[in-house]
């Protein structure tokens, strides 16, 4: 059990095949504690799967993971184990009939509930109403709220801000570093890379049920680049794009578009010399980081699996794209290029526009496939 | 301790009610009706029924009141009604989960698999209960009201020793609701079982070279008219229904402690 205080998470060669497909091919990684662990990748590259096989729902064809120091193969230690597991999973199938209220007085009654107040100020569920009622966001919350109201050791959440408006995003995001800095292991899934990075202390890449990459977020930050889209004159066009670091440039009518992977400075430069009409930078699509730094699907088994690479600091510059709590290509206001929110909370959400209707808004934080 | 027992019976508390009350309208209108065909010579009646009808229906002494409840609410509502409702309510708990995806939640907390089963399943009892221990003095005040008596052992003998088949009968439903994924499937799978079991044992019945195939069907071993008439039963049928229940328990028990959810 020594290794249990400092590694929440261990796994080891994971593996699970349905038999059609090999949903976790010999996936192997270790979450520290206190640490925040984004799980990334595309939609279907065997995340949930992953986490399915964490919690015992599934059983693994071979390989096993340490959860808390339990196998997840003994049913009888994970169990245990799971006093001190938070759990967000990516569809909230709460009971339907009865309200909020009445599945956090079941969940506590089965786990412990001695934050939920305090959760509840936090992420706000109307929870005097039945669940059925509840739009996306505000399941979403109510499952926050469930899944660290008994104050778990190791949380472990899929996809966990899907549904949920900026602001709220915002505020999960602010709430994950305080629990980080308690002490709490937050192990997450995610195929929004702003998201990742805004949290997360180190990422695990799953490609087609292969771990690519595991790494710092500093380190894929600067490997990923940027999506940028200028609008401009033809002269200007071709300058732009012969810029160090721009990468795949594609020419469209009224200007061109292109991953840019070079220093944000050199970029603004100049852009700056240019008569601009408009332009975009924003995050690239997660598929296009695979694309340009994996290759294609086949290629990926290629991939450097698992070695804690490193390879040099980020950008530092911190000139970055807005925190739009979308991860695409559109930046918030227009205006492109604005002071990130480095690793402070940034209580600066978009706009200002989506504020307080929690609601209705359910494609927030998706996705830009 | 029993968190999920009380959560789950808690839920279907507003159905059990319901679930009484359309039982009790129901005896009410039978025992009225037998006051309306009171003097029917049901002898005449029922003369050109086949066998196996009368088999079917437990049609055996109908001119009177224990006959009669025998017959047409013990028969049709505690055999075959009931019995399907508690398959099909049964076949719904898991597979519901499932399909919901709740089952990931719940397999979040500090539960075994097996516990949380039995836990979820004994959220059955609160119907099962309900409806015997509310339909029972319903009908008795309905008897009563009507100015006809039934020995009130035989009708709590009638009630009490329906709760085997009916656990039977849930059992069936719980082990298609650990097998499948989705919700409507093991529903209609397990009614489906019950009433085929239901159809065998009647059918079956009379013909004394296939007679074996009705030891299959839990209606075998629950015959209500006999105990309403004369509190007549025996023993060993109830034990084998429990055992076949424990047996289904069992059974769900691990397959669903095997499967991936």
């Amino acid at each position: 059990m020594s290794g249990e205080t400092d590694r929440p998470l261990v796994v080891e060669g994971l593996t699970k095949d349905f038999g059609s497909v090999v949903a976790n091919d010999d996936v192997s990684f270790t979450v520290n504690r206190g640490e925040v662990f984004g799980f990334l990748g595309p939609n279907g590259a065997g995340k949930s799967t992953t986490i399915r096989l964490l919690l015992g729902l599934l059983k693994p064809t071979s390989g096993t993971a340490r959860v808390l120091g339990a196998d997840i193969r003994d049913e009888t230690a994970l169990t245990e184990a799971k006093r001190r597991i938070g759990y967000l999973p990516a569809h909230l199938g709460f009971d339907g009939e009865v309200t909020g209220e009445a599945v956090l007085d079941y969940h506590g009654e089965m786990k412990g509930d001695g934050r939920r107040e305090e959760l509840l100020e936090l992420f706000t569920p109307p929870v005097d109403r039945p669940v059925r009622e509840y739009s996306t966001g505000n399941k979403r919350m109510l499952g926050l709220v469930q899944a660290f109201m008994h104050d778990p050791d190791l949380v472990i959440m899929d996809e966990p801000t899907g549904g949920l408006d900026p602001l709220k995003q915002e505020a999960f995001n602010e709430f994950v570093r305080e629990e980080r800095d308690r002490g709490t292991t937050v192990f997450f899934s995610s195929h929004v890379l702003s998201e990742v990075r805004r949290v997360c202390d180190r990422v695990g890449i799953l490609r087609a049920g292969r771990l690519v990459e595991l790494e710092n977020v500093e380190a894929l930050l600067h490997r990923s680049g940027k999506h940028v889209r200028v609008h401009a004159s033809d002269a200007a066009v071709a300058a732009i794009a012969g810029l160090d670091g721009v990468v795949d440039p594609k020419r469209f009518a009224e200007g061109v578009q292109f991953v840019y992977a070079g220093d944000v400075n050199a970029l603004l430069g100049e852009l700056a010399t240019h008569d601009v009409s408009d332009v975009e930078i924003g995050e690239p699509p997660i598929e296009d980081v695979f694309a340009h730094y994996y290759g294609s699907e086949e290629s990926a088994d290629g991939g450097d699996d698992a070695g804690e690479a490193s390879d040099g600091g980020g950008e530092g510059d911190g000139v970055e794209t807005p925190n739009g709590g979308d991860g695409a290509e559109t930046p918030n206001g227009g205006d492109g290029a604005e002071t990130p929110n480095g690793g402070d909370g940034a209580e600066t959400p978009n706009g200002g526009d989506g504020v307080e209707t929690p609601d209705e808004s359910d494609g927030a934080g998706a996705t830009n496939v | 301790m029993f968190e999920t027992a009380r959560y789950e019976g808690r839920r279907r508390l507003r159905g059990a009610a319901i679930l009484t009350a359309g039982v009790g309208a129901y005896a009410g209108f039978i025992v009225w009706y037998f006051t309306v065909l009171e003097g029917v010579n049901y002898e005449d009646v029922f003369r050109d029924l086949p066998p196996a009808m009368l088999e079917a229906f437990g049609i055996e002494s109908l001119s009177t009141i224990e006959g009669f409840l025998g017959a047409q609410v013990f028969n049709f509502v505690w055999l075959l009604g009931l019995g399907l409702y508690f398959a099909y309510a049964a076949g719904g708990t898991v597979a519901g989960d499932i399909e919901t995806e709740r089952m990931e939640l719940l397999l979040s907390f500090p539960v075994t698999r097996s516990r949380l089963l039995v836990e979820k399943f004994a959220g059955l009892l609160v119907p099962m209960i309900a409806v015997n221990a509310g339909g029972g003095p319903i009908i008795y005040l309905f008897v009563v009201a009507v100015g006809e008596t039934v020995p009130l052992d035989h009708l709590l003998l009638a009630h009490l020793l329906s709760i085997p088949f009916l656990l039977v009968c849930a059992g069936v439903g719980l082990v298609f609701s650990v097998a499948v994924d989705r919700a409507a499937v093991a529903e209609r799978a397990a009614v489906g079982t019950v009433f085929v079991l239901y159809l065998v044992e009647s059918v079956v019945g009379g013909a004394d070279a296939y007679d074996w195939i009705q030891y299959l069907s839990p209606t075998h071993y629950y015959e209500p008219t006999p105990i309403l008439i004369d509190g007549s039963f025996e023993p060993i049928d109830s034990a084998i229904l429990l055992v076949a229940f424990v047996g289904l328990l069992i059974l769900s028990q691990v397959l669903f402690e095997r499967r991936d959810i």
